[in-house]
């Protein structure tokens, strides 16, 4: 985007917020907005505005919610049914399926590759006939509204590049991720919640969690605005939201309004726009310390409702409690939630740890989606559920010892599912080879898939780009195709 | 001294560049890098039609068609200027799915510039910086700063702000070198100073400030990606400190640049290094270290020589060589070949990319004096012990003879154990062969038992000091050379042409100077044939004390970054640092007392308007604090500041569960109390995972970082209204001025809002806050309990003798002051 826009737009925005926060309305920003030429296509709006001429096509999605499984879900054992393997299960993996692979040193040499058949039997399910492991029963029963993507493929075999490029376009960290250019490029209709919320959770007795890294939200070169806020699984969701001990609510709102007063003094003063900024950020930070608690507030949810997420969605911090945050953030204007889930890094632990990793996710991912169809939301919500890689369909450990089966990364197939705004549903796209190994049908590379997700969004991935280092940058870098195939 | 200019010294000053080059350089290499180098420039592998538009010869030449894409003096002959006009969608450049399209004055430029004779000129920042001569008209004794300032003025029929109030400058200025607000007492010498030399006598003492050198290094350790742990999974503790501790000595004694420059890259191949100087290495191994389970070794080390040579690109050079890592840069004269003959330099470690080890060899022990003289004491203690065990059992076993401790009579009936721990030299055995010769004495000779017990004790006393001791990684470099290939797509597993050591081409003139290690690196960038560095570092300097650098992309100088508001400027103050020797006190001594400097920063909205981002500076800069100098800032204020400076990074208040919830429990904050609390933000331990939550709009720290950004967030407010060292300043602050003597409210008010501001609040501003003060006390008064609650704040004693209704309200009314627009603004 030109700068100069960028930097007009920054300007009326700030206008806006300065003025909205002592008094000015919407009329006044719409006036604002048009002495400034800067009232496209899109209707004024509360909260953070688009950029103008965005969204590029009419969009069929409005939101996102990405469920980030990291540390990369086995697609062998929960999604790509393979009868050969159960056939070669044991033997080693001919030689022809490998070419020039390369694999993390914790994979063994090519003799010690021994194909692993599945650990947990599959099913076909709905009228779609969607192959989905025993393991996932949740996931399973409602395959006629999913579309899995089994064709991916990446260029890291490790965990923070791998997560990186899936979220950013790039392994190195420093790029914008998705949400932050969602909250760029299509603003935000709240006012009371920043416009990209990530949440996170680790299965309980996972031995080895993936870290979350603050990269894997960042806003990269775009202003930091626009970067992910991560409430936390713990206390307050915010950092410093409440008040200190001993400090009334209504002490704090004569604070402010003495604060805001002596601001406008120094405005009327000094002149500098900023200072209408700070004071209405002031506000802002005031509303969300009434909006993040009313949030969290699950009271009037019903108990049908909880029910569905299942036994941990009261407990703050599992993933049952963050999809059931998810839901109620997109409810409330927020642009892009990012739920992320740890502990899928199965090296030696597919007949034990697989289980608790499925335990806790399967029945929330499936709810999100039930309880937004049933609110009408997923029509307009796109639901993401993957990891950043696969896992090696050969095995990581001995035959002999069955509890500390394992498998290693695997970056040149892998599954991944979407659901809601737009995708076909009951769809398998992409196939891989009769052992999982090689994609052979549709592939559909990182950047392909990201292409995908933000036509979706009624953006055109290469047109929405940030100059940075002379560099027109973008989500896609430089490459990414919409996958047609699986609009709807 | 402020540097005047000397109205004669005509003579010895470069020349400007013909107006055709200028003119080339500004106007017409930026509509061809912006809308043709993608296609037509220095990327061979993205090349179309086989023409490059970025060198003179190919764009005069015929291209595989033949037609010749630019004719001096024929516009119309030329086909790119027929191909921008053509109608045909299939031949129009550039073709529509790029997105560029060319606006009419831009093809009216390039036409002109063509019918001109198509005069071709170097990216400006490519060529070498000349000391530009003066404009004529200009007064003896001005500032040469503001002789260039005032010329842009000029043309825009615009002048100078008036000098800020006095006050006000103080303040800026402490803020800008020292990182801290004046004291009330040098606020009061200063405003009471008539020596017309009381500015310039206010800026000596600040550079001179030990506060200087913690101040400057903030931007330098950004640069340098300085933090306190690795990175990554697992993210170990590091001890690079004594690295950080030596920039700020080196900011405090006034290194010269080039020097900094030296030692930093190649101290360690300077003959006879110092230690100091091997330390200085640390910077190029400031990288993060990736111990993730599974990496391969190899693939590491070329992340950590990636690092490096990006690094040392952007700090001196202001290139964006990352681009180049896969291929030739798009925009810019560097190619691949140039990113691996400049990683080529830093290939030579020795380090091997294995473990997560974060203090990989090479590294330097950095004793303090005390610890080292506790382990001289140590070490003696224990050579005594030794000895006295040595002299005994020689004496027992007639050892000093030379044979063998078997022939000896007393060993006659001796286990073969206890004969195999009594061959073992004493200070080498280990626990357990002094367990069971002390056992073995115990009965016969219980004095020498003990006295075994006593060695080991000692050794493992002395084992301890020394591990206590911090290890800085350094460089060392293979005795033999390792060769470097250039990496297809930037990958360890595709090692393409081998390359040597060598500069980048297109920033040497030919014959290009030779290069065989970091040393003659470092000296080519700051030798006087590199164009960049001085203009590099100088903008960021006027980065960090104007608020936006003249060139605001500070790190990039390449054809896609900005050209600079004022090129004069920038050319003059980077031929004055150079002619300075590198001498950073004086190029920042002459930044702020320029009268640029020194304006006042109010803004009519017209001028908001005209200028929103001041680049023209007929104002002065106006911009909230970084968020650590808020901090301290406000520290500062409430008097809880402690000036040591140094040392291990400290732990000061975090929110519960941060670092718990970031590592899965492996990481735990143990919060550190006393002084500790109140140190300068310089020393707050960083953890690169996850960084203090105590700061905003700062530098990951994970890479190389030299322009932050200044964001406006509900966050940041969250932060400084609740965070309980913010509030424990408000509650300190409140403290001393009720414990002071002071008659009433407004005086006590008063200097509440001095410290901080450092004015006294206007009658306006004081009704505002003495009616929100009497509100408060009526508040608390209702809730004593919350009143106890809300100033047990913090862990600094609080005064008995106080009324906590009294400090509570006064507390809410110094957070309010804490919190102002002009608290957080440098203005």
């Amino acid at each position: 985007m030109n700068p100069l826009v960028e930097h007009h737009l920054q300007l009326t925005r700030r206008n806006f917020l300065g003025r909205y926060g002592t008094g000015l309305g919407a009329a006044a920003l719409a006036g604002l907005l048009e002495k400034n030429g800067l009232r496209g296509s899109e209707p004024v709006r509360m909260g953070l505005p688009a950029l103008p001429g965005l969204p590029h096509l009419t969009p069929r999605a409005k939101r996102v919610v990405y469920l980030f499984q990291n540390g990369a879900p086995t697609h062998v054992d929960l999604f790509d049914y393979k009868p050969r393997l159960q056939q070669l299960h044991g033997k080693p993996l001919p030689e022809e399926y490998l070419g020039t692979k390369r694999f993390s040193t914790m994979t063994g040499k090519a003799d010690g590759k021994l194909l692993l058949a599945p650990v947990e039997p599959f099913r076909q399910h709905g009228q779609s006939g969607a192959w989905v492991s025993n393991f996932l029963p949740h996931t399973a029963a409602i395959a006629d509204e999913l579309c899995f993507i089994k064709g991916l493929h990446t260029d890291a075999v490790n965990h923070a590049p791998g997560i990186s490029l899936m979220l950013s376009g790039a392994q190195i960290p420093g790029r914008p991720t998705l949400g932050a250019w969602l909250s760029y490029g299509l603003g935000c209709e709240t006012e009371s919640l920043p416009a990209f919320v990530v949440l996170t959770s680790v299965s309980k007795g996972t031995s080895c969690g993936q870290i979350f890294y603050d990269f894997y939200w960042g806003s990269g070169f775009l202003p930091s605005r626009y970067q992910g806020v991560k409430f936390r699984g713990g206390g307050e969701p915010v950092l410093y939201l409440n008040d200190p001990a001993g400090l009334s609510r209504s002490t704090r709102r004569a604070m402010l309004d003495d604060l805001a007063q002596l601001n406008e003094i120094r405005f009327r003063e000094e002149g500098d726009p900023e200072i209408s900024t700070r004071i209405s950020q002031y506000e802002m930070a005031f509303r969300m310390q009434t909006s993040v608690p009313e949030l969290a507030d699950l009271s009037r949810e019903p108990q049908s409702v909880l029910d569905l997420y299942g036994p941990g969605v009261r407990e703050q911090g599992s993933f049952a409690y963050n999809c059931l945050m998810a839901r109620r953030l997109i409810e409330r204007g927020v642009r892009c939630v990012q739920v992320m889930h740890a502990g899928w890094d199965q090296h030696n632990s597919l007949t034990t740890e697989l289980y608790n990793q499925c335990r806790d996710t399967d029945q929330p991912s499936v709810a999100l989606v039930t309880d937004l169809k049933q609110r009408g939301l997923l029509e307009d919500t796109l639901v993401i559920w993957g990891g950043e890689f696969g896992r090696t369909p050969f095995i990581q450990g001995s035959l002999d010892d069955r509890k500390h089966w394992g498998r290693d990364h695997y970056p040149y197939a892998f599954t991944s599912w979407m659901a809601g705004g737009g995708v076909k549903p009951g769809l398998t796209f992409g196939e891989t080879d009769d052992l999982a190994m090689n994609v052979v049908r549709d592939p559909v590379h990182v950047h392909d898939f990201q292409a995908t997700i933000l036509h979706l969004l009624g953006i055109q991935h290469d047109r929405l780009t940030y100059r940075f280092q002379g560099r027109d940058f973008r989500l896609t870098d430089i490459s990414g195709e919409v996958v047609r195939a699986i609009l709807a | 001294m402020v540097m005047a200019i000397v109205l004669a010294a005509g003579t010895g000053c470069g020349t400007l560049r013909s107006e055709e080059e200028v003119a080339f350089s500004r106007e017409i290499l930026p509509i061809l890098s912006e809308n043709c180098f993608s296609c037509h420039g220095p990327d061979e592998k993205s090349r179309k039609a086989g023409l490059r538009l970025d060198i003179q010869e190919e764009a005069l030449g015929a291209g595989k068609s033949g037609k010749k894409a630019i004719v001096p003096k024929k516009s119309e002959q030329s086909e790119v200027v027929r191909r921008l006009l053509t109608r045909d969608p299939d031949e129009i450049m550039p073709p529509s799915k790029s997105g560029h399209v060319l606006t009419e004055t831009q093809i009216g430029l390039l036409r002109k510039w063509i019918d001109r004779g198509a005069v071709w000129g170097k990216h400006w920042a490519f060529e070498v910086p000349k000391r530009p001569e003066f404009p004529s008209g200009v007064e003896s004794g001005q500032n040469p700063i503001d002789v260039w300032i005032a010329f842009r003025l000029g043309h825009q029929h615009l002048q100078f702000a008036p000098e800020a109030p006095r006050a006000t400058l103080i303040r800026r200025v402490s803020l800008d070198l020292n990182g801290l607000p004046p004291t009330e007492r040098e606020l009061r010498d200063f405003l009471h100073d008539e020596d017309p030399g009381a500015y310039e006598k206010l800026v000596n003492r600040l550079l001179a400030s030990p506060r200087f050198g913690e101040r400057m290094a903030w931007d330098w350790l950004d640069a340098a990606r300085y933090a306190d742990s690795n990175g990554y999974q697992g993210d170990s503790e590091r001890t690079m400190w004594p690295w950080r501790d030596w920039v700020v000595s080196a900011f405090n004694s006034n290194l010269r640049f080039d020097q900094f420059t030296i030692w930093q890259l190649a101290g360690d191949l300077l003959p006879l290094a110092t230690p100091e100087q091997r330390l200085a290495t640390g910077f190029l191994r400031n990288h993060m270290i990736n111990g993730e389970g599974g990496r391969i070794p190899e693939e590491n080390r070329i992340d950590y020589l990636f690092d490096q040579t990006e690094t040392v690109a952007t700090v001196w050079l202001g290139a964006t060589f990352n681009c180049t890592r896969c291929h030739d840069h798009k925009y810019d004269p560097y190619t691949q070949r140039d990113y691996f003959s400049l990683l080529a330099c830093f290939n030579q470690t020795v380090v091997d990319g294995s473990g997560g080890n974060p203090q990989t060899r090479p590294t330097l022990s950095v004793p303090s004096p005390e610890q080292l003289r506790h382990l001289g004491e140590a070490e003696a203690k224990l050579m005594a012990v030794v000895q006295a065990i040595e002299t005994f059992e020689d004496s027992k076993f007639s050892r000093d003879s030379g044979t063998s401790i078997e022939a000896a009579p007393a060993a006659q009936h001796l286990a073969r154990e206890i004969l195999d721990d009594l061959k073992v030299a004493p200070r080498d055995r280990d626990g357990a062969r002094f367990d069971r010769l002390a056992s073995f004495w115990k009965a016969t000779d219980p004095s020498h038992s003990r006295l075994l017990q006593e060695c080991r004790i000692t050794r493992s006393e002395r084992d301890a000091l020394s591990s206590s001791i911090p290890k800085v990684m350094v460089m060392e470099d293979l005795p033999t050379r390792r060769p470097t290939y250039i990496l297809g797509r930037g990958s360890y597993l595709k090692p393409g042409a081998e390359v040597g050591m060598a500069l980048p081409a297109s920033l040497v003139s030919r014959p290009a100077p030779s290069i065989s290690n970091r040393l003659d690196l470092a000296r080519w960038l700051v030798s006087r044939d590199n164009p960049l560095t001085a203009r590099v570092i100088v903008n960021r300097y006027w980065q960090s004390l104007f608020g936006v650098g003249l060139v605001k992309t500070a790190e990039d100088f390449g054809v896609q970054g900005e050209k600079p508001v004022n090129p004069e400027l920038l050319d003059w103050l980077a031929s004055e640092f150079i002619d300075s020797g590198w001498d950073v006190k004086h190029l920042l001594r002459l930044m702020v007392t320029s009268k640029a400097y020194r304006q006042s920063s109010k803004v009519s909205p017209e001028m908001v308007e005209r200028d929103p981002e001041n680049r023209l500076l007929a104002r002065g800069a106006r911009f909230r604090l970084p968020s650590w100098m808020i901090r301290d800032a406000s520290l500062a204020a409430a008097g809880l500041l402690t000036e040591l400076s140094g040392g291990p990074s400290v732990r000061p208040y975090q929110p519960s569960g941060v670092w718990e919830e970031a590592t899965f429990g492996n990481k735990r904050y143990e919060q550190d109390h006393g002084a500790s609390l109140y140190r300068r933000s310089l020393f707050v331990f960083w953890r690169r995972i996850v960084g203090p939550t105590l700061f905003f709009d700062v530098a990951g720290r994970q890479t190389c970082s030299v322009r932050t950004p200044r964001t406006n967030v509900p966050l940041h407010a969250l932060l400084t209204l609740n965070d309980p060292g913010y509030l424990e300043a408000a509650r300190a602050l409140a403290q001393s001025v009720l414990t002071a003597r002071m008659v009433d409210d407004r005086t006590r008010l008063e200097a509440a809002f001095l410290r901080v501001i450092g004015r006294v609040p206007t009658p306006e501003e004081q009704g505002i806050l003495l009616r929100g003060l009497q509100r408060h006390r009526h508040d608390f008064a209702e809730t004593p309990a919350s009143a106890a609650q809300f100033v047990a704040v913090g862990e600094s004693p609080s005064s008995n003798s106080l009324n906590c209704v009294e400090h509570a309200a006064w507390t809410v009314l110094c957070s309010t002051i804490l919190n102002l627009d002009e608290a957080l603004t440098r203005e």
